[in-house]
């Protein structure tokens, strides 16, 4: 396996890279969590581990975070018009 | 702002109060002039956040408009159930998100709506638990554009898209989603990984309907 040759995305593998990972399924969730924020100490110390010795760990963490920030960045924001927002203001006056 | 109050009559009692009645909590006795002060310091800076999470649920622009209002209006109302200093923007999308289930989801134009507890059954069946990885590449989401992603994320059912926006769109934190959604914080984080996968796939779909997953090297 450590002499599988390298791919065009994987030009600088280190040698004992991994090119397969037994618990993508789990992999994923942990590298969700750790997009998000919400991993705990233990689970980044654990990612750090696989992004530097498990290939399809590292991908998964590149897409992850480029479907985030597609997401958080590139998305539009639509705004409140400004007459829904005269509107509301007017409507509560009239309560009280 | 007229000091005749009168407000006990007919406006406290509603059903569709923000809170279930059973936790009402305390209700905090505001003057007029500090509910105004609460619903313009608190309230009204969160508008463009809850007008674009109202436009992403509804789909629609005029649904959004009615949504937002009802939800500020009801905010308003409902303004001693609202505790100074906790987090308002949480507690206004609770609001909105439970007056689009309420008020629009029953006549929201969504085409063949596929019901969530069927997805998530969908989803949680065997096959999908063993390995469920998109096979996409991050190159390829880089070269897609904000209305393809929300042309993806539109086609979601709405319980997943709802989770998404909460939480890449608006920033919220897993805890924050479980308040506003009313669901334990263990859903909310299989929810969100289930309607990633799913995104993904649509994202997939479409890059390959659009040729962008060709192998190139730059």
């Amino acid at each position: 396996m450590q002499t599988s040759l390298p791919s065009s995305s994987s030009s600088t593998d280190k040698p004992g890279m991994k090119h397969e990972c037994g618990h993508r399924a789990d992999c994923l969730k942990m590298i969700q969590l750790i997009v998000d924020g919400e991993a705990t100490e233990q689970q980044l110390a654990r990612l750090k581990d696989n992004l530097e010795t498990c290939r399809p760990c590292i991908e998964m963490y590149h897409l992850e975070r480029e479907v985030k920030e597609l997401l958080t960045k590139r998305m539009e924001k639509k705004c409140c018009p400004d007459q829904l927002i005269a509107t509301i203001k007017s409507k509560i006056l009239t309560f009280s | 702002m007229s000091d005749t109050p009168t407000r006990d009559d007919d406006q406290t009692q509603q059903p569709d109060s923000p809170q279930p009645a059973a936790e009402a909590p305390a209700r905090a006795s505001y003057t007029d002039q500090q509910k105004y002060q609460i619903f313009n310091k608190e309230f009204m800076p969160h508008i463009d956040s809850m007008y674009n999470f109202a436009f992403r649920l509804t789909m629609d622009e005029d649904d959004a408009n009615d949504l937002v209002q009802d939800t500020y209006l009801k905010a308003f109302r409902f303004i001693s159930s609202f505790e100074q200093g906790t987090n308002a923007k949480a507690w206004l999308f609770r609001i909105l998100k439970n007056s689009f289930i309420n008020d629009y989801r029953k006549k929201s134009k969504e085409p063949a709506k596929v019901d969530y507890q069927d997805v998530e059954t969908t989803y949680n069946s065997e096959d999908a638990e063993t390995e469920h990885t998109v096979d996409l590449r991050a190159e390829t989401v880089s070269d897609l554009i904000g209305d393809e992603v929300a042309t993806a994320l539109n086609s979601l059912p709405v319980d997943f898209r709802t989770v998404i926006i909460l939480c890449d769109i608006e920033g919220f934190t897993y805890e924050e989603m479980a308040k506003i959604l009313d669901i334990p914080i263990g859903t909310v984080r299989s929810r969100l990984h289930r309607a990633r996968n799913l995104l993904k796939e649509k994202l997939r779909d479409y890059a390959s309907s659009m040729g962008y997953d060709e192998e190139s090297d730059e």
